[in-house]
């Protein structure tokens, strides 16, 4: 064992760490090799891994594989891999799934330390313990997000370039054609410079138009709500895409830092996952499909309902606001929204709070627990 | 639905009843944990004072216990001075300062571990009762006690892991917890069984704790996986090193601080022979390079062997400690055991002489119990008497108290008050 007396000797009395090592060791923000060993502590887990690629790039990969290959084999019973009902069904099951696996991730990195016994030896070194979960946090987004970027291009390739063209109009009712691709203000634009189509298009109760043109502003939201259920059967343009993206990894993002608070509050990364998976399989569609008299404020705290809101006008089949929500799935059994849609800073703001909120509950735990 | 859970809130929003018991919990748990703070702190605001500016306070608590304040032969001084061989004459000049300096010097620098008066409780249950410790710098130094005695629960309490409920500590000088990171950037420890991520290698395992770390500890790597003999399995995971391999690394783990102070618990645990003969050899070279090695353990002969001052703690309480010589001297009498031909008639020589408080019989002889304050010179005196009342005397034997005898008769005179 005492191989090398010569190393690490050093003059009695020398401080081993200069003040701005120290200073560095008890800051609350992370260095970058601290979190670059976070990573790697997350990396070297081969099965979680294993299920991270197998859960966020498994249903792109299976769904189009299968496509394609039947579209080559017979292209006469097949159409195109990349039509825009598989882009939008996929999506769902990649929020849902890329949810799961993200609390799973965060769990795991929230009570991977504790659990082998780690955090006894990082909390000796003196660094802040903050900073030790703070690490976590980019640790572990580095890991999900690429992988969901991954799957998300590769659908995004296939619709593109494996699909059929788009038109430049779609038709919506008595054969009057609207562009495509407008958002909502330059629907409402459209509407107001071709009064008379509208009204066709759109054929309403009356006193709800002056002169052809819509007044009230829920009506314009549930005929741009029509519109876009309309324009869902088309592929969605290049912004779009990117908005269905950033959701994607919004979600993905989002369970990984509720699973990592989680897991540093409970210790536990058994209980995590399943708490977690129960409440966005369970919990969060019955809430969300539920209507409760005086508890519609309640049931917009749930962070699924938020995002689920969220999600791009290219998502949605139902009302929402800034897009609004789609139908629920697992536990929702596709049924659509009970609740009314919120505003879209309401939902920015539920989202933030459980971000924000479990990043501080974890981090709390963390700097309080006995090591 | 606030009406069909509570019917009789009528229109009062179930939302605003969960915020009110939010907020109702959370001043609950925030007083809660702001008198706990408060109790801790008032605690520690008088000690420190106490300490640094009353000369004798060190000697005054360093022997404890019931039955040991009259006795209190091994002040904190003396400990230091006794401190061994090992540390060579530089040491040596160090303990003849750490009486002067214990008596109005600069007493920070002088001890690598002082307590005085550390309680830490869980619920009823107090694992660490009062304890007043004083670990001399440069020194081998265990702390020594059965199971579930709270030696554990010491040196976490030590190194910040939890939180004290009352007294003072300081490491090399530094008091805890206000200094805690100046503190802990010069100490390296093993607490509990050495445990590590099983699916890194052990050099990752090092980076990892390197970078939290900071400093030049990063360049310890592989210096620390040398100097532990683990070099060649440094990039095999840790979930296939044996346990003597885990100690190795936690050693290595330590080193990474370069380490004034490491405090080991239990080094010895699950090491083969060959492996223990090992680690005391590492515990030597470590202090022999001035560094201070304070290690809990219960196994005896191994702190025997290794140590130069222990602690003896039982039921959380530090019974005695000091100089392993000191102690052992200072707790039993000379016994001598005489082969002879004739074992009663020799019983009757050695009675008859006024040397013994005590004989008894054996096959081969008799034991003898020298009256307190015997010396060598007795024995001598002894042998002469049995030689000129006809006894034939085939050999005499000093009999060594060890450690595990005095540990034993400590603890259960301990058990025995209780």
């Amino acid at each position: 064992m005492s191989t090398t007396t010569a190393v690490l000797q050093r003059p009695s009395g020398s401080s081993p760490n200069p003040a701005s090592a120290l200073r560095r060791v008890a800051s609350a923000v992370p260095t970058w090799g601290l979190i670059t060993t976070k990573n790697l502590e997350l990396r070297r887990r081969r099965g979680l891994m294993i299920a991270v690629f197998v859960l966020i790039l498994g249903p792109p990969v299976l769904e189009y594989g299968f496509r394609l290959l039947f579209h080559a084999v017979d292209p006469s019973s097949y159409g195109p891999a990349g039509i825009p009902s598989a882009f939008q069904d996929l999506m769902s099951p990649m929020a849902e799934l890329g949810f799961i696996i993200a609390v799973t991730v965060g769990a795991a990195a929230g009570t991977t330390d504790l659990t082998d016994g780690m955090f006894r030896h990082l909390v000796i070194t003196g660094r802040s313990r903050i900073a030790l979960f703070l690490a976590r946090i980019p640790a572990g987004l580095a890991i999900l997000l690429p992988v969901v970027a991954l799957a998300f291009t590769l659908c995004c390739l296939v619709t593109s370039f494996e699909g059929v063209p788009n038109p430049t109009a779609v038709s919506i009712n008595n054969g009057v054609s609207i562009p495509v691709n407008l958002s909502e203000s330059q629907f409402h634009s459209w509407i107001e410079e071709h009064p008379r189509q509208a009204l066709e298009a759109f054929p309403t109760s009356p006193g709800s138009f002056v002169d052809g043109v819509p007044v009230a502003s829920g009506d314009l939201a549930s005929r741009y709500a029509a519109y876009t259920s309309v324009e869902a059967t088309l592929n969605p343009p290049v912004n779009e895409m990117l908005k269905i993206g950033l959701w994607l990894e919004l979600v993905v993002g989002v369970g990984f830092v509720v699973g990592l608070g989680f897991g540093a509050l409970t210790g536990q990364r058994t209980v995590t996952t399943i708490v977690l998976i129960a409440l966005q399989v369970i919990v969060t569609p019955i809430f969300a499909r539920a209507h409760i008299p005086y508890f519609i404020n309640g049931q917009r705290l749930l962070v699924g309902v938020a995002l689920n809101q969220l999600q791009p006008a290219g998502l949605a089949s139902g009302a929402g606001g800034g897009g609004g929500g789609g139908p629920l799935h697992f536990g929702g059994g596709g049924g659509p929204l009970g609740i009314p849609p919120m505003p879209t800073w309401g939902m920015i703001l539920v989202i933030v709070g459980w971000i924000v909120g479990w990043s501080v509950i974890g981090a709390w735990r963390m700097a309080t627990r006995d090591a | 639905m606030s009406a069909i859970i509570i019917p009789s809130l009528g229109p009062l929003h179930l939302q605003t009843l969960i915020l009110v018991l939010l907020v109702a919990g959370g001043v609950f748990f925030g007083l809660r944990r702001r008198r706990a703070k408060h109790r801790l702190s008032g605690d520690r605001e008088a000690s420190p004072d106490e300490v640094h500016e009353t000369p004798g306070a060190g000697a005054d608590l360093t022997v404890l216990g019931p039955t040991a304040r009259s006795d209190a032969v091994t002040s904190t001084a003396e400990v230091a001075s006794g401190r061994t061989p090992r540390t060579g004459d530089g040491a040596a000049a160090a303990s003849g300062q750490t009486r002067a300096m214990s008596l109005g010097g600069d007493e920070s620098n002088e001890w690598a571990v002082e307590t005085h008066g550390l309680t830490k409780r869980f619920g009823t249950t107090v694992a660490v009762d009062d304890v007043e410790l004083l670990v001399p710098r440069g020194s081998a130094f265990g702390y020594l006690g059965p199971n579930g005695a709270g030696k554990t629960t010491l040196i976490r309490t030590l190194l910040g892991l939890t939180k004290a409920d009352g007294g003072t500590i300081s490491l090399l000088g530094i008091p805890l917890p206000q200094e805690r990171r100046e503190a802990l950037a010069r100490v390296g420890a093993i607490v509990d069984e050495p445990r590590f991520h099983p699916h890194l290698t052990g050099r990752e395992n090092l980076r990892l704790l390197a970078e939290a770390r900071g400093g030049d500890a990063n360049e310890r790597i592989v210096p620390s996986l040398q100097r532990v003999g683990l070099a060649e399995r440094a990039d095999n995971k840790v979930s296939s090193y044996s346990m003597g391999m885990r100690q190795r690394l936690g050693v290595a783990a330590c080193l990474l601080a370069d380490p004034e102070l490491l405090i080991l618990d239990e080094p010895m645990n699950g090491l083969d022979p060959a492996g223990m003969h090992e680690m005391r050899e590492m515990i030597e070279s470590l202090v022999e390079e001035g560094r201070t090695v304070m290690l809990s353990s219960h196994l005896l002969d191994e702190v025997e062997r290794t140590c130069d001052a222990v602690a003896i703690v039982d039921h959380g309480h530090v019974v005695r400690q000091g100089t392993i010589q000191e102690l052992v001297h200072g707790a039993g009498a000379l016994v001598v055991r005489v082969e002879c031909a004739d074992p009663s008639a020799a019983q009757q020589v050695i009675e008859r002489s006024g040397l013994a408080a005590g004989t008894s019989l054996t096959e081969s002889g008799v034991t003898v119990t020298f009256r307190a304050g015997s010396t060598r010179a007795d024995i001598d005196e002894l042998t002469r008497r049995l030689v000129e009342g006809g006894v034939a005397v085939y050999g005499l034997q000093q009999v060594q108290t060890s450690l595990e005898d005095w540990f034993l008769t400590v603890t259960s005179r301990l058990g025995g008050e209780a």
